[in-house]
């Protein structure tokens, strides 16, 4: 009984075979290794995100690391701070009562030594007011017994000339 | 170029398919070896013109077509794995960002639409959709071919034979029951003889995309008169087209249907059996 459409068991069979072989060959030569090749560079592409991203963790989190580390050694600098203006305050109190005492020091010492100065050049202005007065003293006296001896002698002279 | 010389090309281009034109109006055998019934009843039927298989049996056009089809994918796709892609790279040049659509067009349908299993469905539908595409755009080529009666014959599309329909719309619903045993074992086989009409349906509508553009094309081709520019839309257009539809239509189907049998099936008894033993 001939199958209408003229349709050909055998040859159908031969068309399966053909596709079989196609298929499979095509299997082989493209899809197969194209394939292989595109979840490989996948995998790489993958791989480099995994990487970049384990990267990015840990510098994130020596990110977090040095901000905590800088977070510390402002408190360290702040605590340190204090405790150097504390230190500061007391060095220039010790240093400005050390300076007051000097000072004071300074001043008495001055002022002894002025006193002094000033007891002495006393003395020697009283010793120069007593020579100088002895010497204005002997000089009045001199002038004075010169004046009274020539007033004395010219008091003769002129008693003689009148023959008194 | 000037004015001049442009209105010179456009008359001598015009001249030459006017002489063109004369010369085989003037020439045209009256006598045509087949009528235009005979040359339509061969097309679909494959009755008369008959091509020896290396002397072993005679076979229709389109089987010879088939293995050559077959033959020149391999050739090209070997030396394609031998010289191409082992120069891959990381980032893709044209020819091999070409062959990565192709691959992850197919694997991308596969996996879409059979999410549960679909390593065996990507093979089969790259396989098929390559052989639809290059088949149906292989009669744009018109090797010729020798009957047995000595009739010479310009090689169609395999898939415009019943067979080579018949052939892969059968192999597609073997691959589609494959994937529901495998998948679901008795059940599966049921799932998928649910869809009896299948593979009927899938051979027929290749067969007949591809019959009516050859069909069309022979019936074109049989006046030569009409042998001028509207072979241009009838055979070029309307082969691509065919060739990309029917080659997404197939392949979408199979990875579809095998995707809904392959399907796992939950049975909600055991579940709660299991979560009352829980």
């Amino acid at each position: 009984m001939g199958i209408p459409l003229n349709i050909d068991w055998h040859q159908i069979l031969l068309h399966l075979f053909n596709f079989i072989i196609l298929t499979g060959g095509l299997y082989f030569l493209l899809y197969s290794p194209i394939k292989k090749f595109i979840e490989k560079r996948d995998a790489h592409y993958r791989g480099m995100d995994s990487e970049a991203n384990e990267k990015l963790d840990s510098a994130r989190e020596l990110e977090e690391q040095a901000r905590e580390r800088l977070e510390k050694i402002d408190q360290e600098i702040q605590e340190k701070r204090v405790k150097a203006e504390a230190e500061l305050s007391e060095y220039t109190v010790k240093r400005m009562k050390e300076a007051q005492d000097k000072a004071d020091k300074l001043i008495s010492d001055a002022k002894a030594s002025a006193n002094e100065e000033k007891r002495a050049i006393l003395d020697s202005v009283d010793k120069d007011i007593i020579s100088i007065t002895k010497e204005a003293a002997a000089k009045i006296l001199h002038v004075s017994t010169d004046e009274a001896y020539s007033q004395f002698l010219d008091t003769a002279e002129r008693d003689e000339g009148d023959g008194k | 170029m000037s004015k001049k010389q442009r209105i010179i090309s456009l008359a001598v281009w015009l001249c030459l398919i006017l002489v063109s034109l004369a010369g085989v109006l003037l020439t045209e055998d009256s006598e045509r070896a087949e009528t235009i019934r005979e040359t339509m009843r061969d097309a679909v039927l494959h009755d008369s013109n008959k091509i020896s298989l290396f002397g072993i049996a005679e076979v229709n056009p389109a089987l010879i077509s088939a293995f050559t089809v077959t033959g020149i994918l391999l050739i090209i796709a070997l030396a394609i794995r031998l010289f191409v892609i082992p120069k891959f790279k990381y980032v893709p040049g044209k020819f091999q960002l070409l062959l990565e659509r192709l691959v992850g067009f197919f694997d991308g349908l596969g996996t879409s639409n059979s999410p549960h299993r679909n390593g065996f469905l990507n093979v089969y539908i790259f396989g098929a959709g390559v052989y639809i595409f290059f088949g149906t755009i292989f009669e744009l080529f018109g090797l010729q071919a020798v009957t047995s009666h000595g009739i010479p014959i310009s090689l169609p599309a395999p898939l415009s034979d019943i067979n080579a329909a018949i052939a892969l719309g059968c192999l597609s619903y073997l691959v589609i029951m494959s994937g529901g045993i495998a998948s679901n074992g008795i059940r599966g086989v049921g799932k998928t003889l649910k869809d009896f009409s299948l593979p009927i349906s899938m051979s027929f509508r290749l067969f007949g995309a591809l019959l009516s553009g050859l069909l069309v094309t022979e019936l074109v081709y049989y006046y030569s008169g009409l042998s001028f520019v509207l072979p241009v839309v009838v055979a070029i257009l309307f082969t691509l087209l065919h060739a990309l539809i029917q080659t997404y239509v197939l392949t979408m189907l199979t990875s579809l249907f095998y995707g809904e049998v392959s399907e796992v099936h939950k049975t909600k008894n055991k579940k709660t059996k299991t979560e009352i033993k829980a």
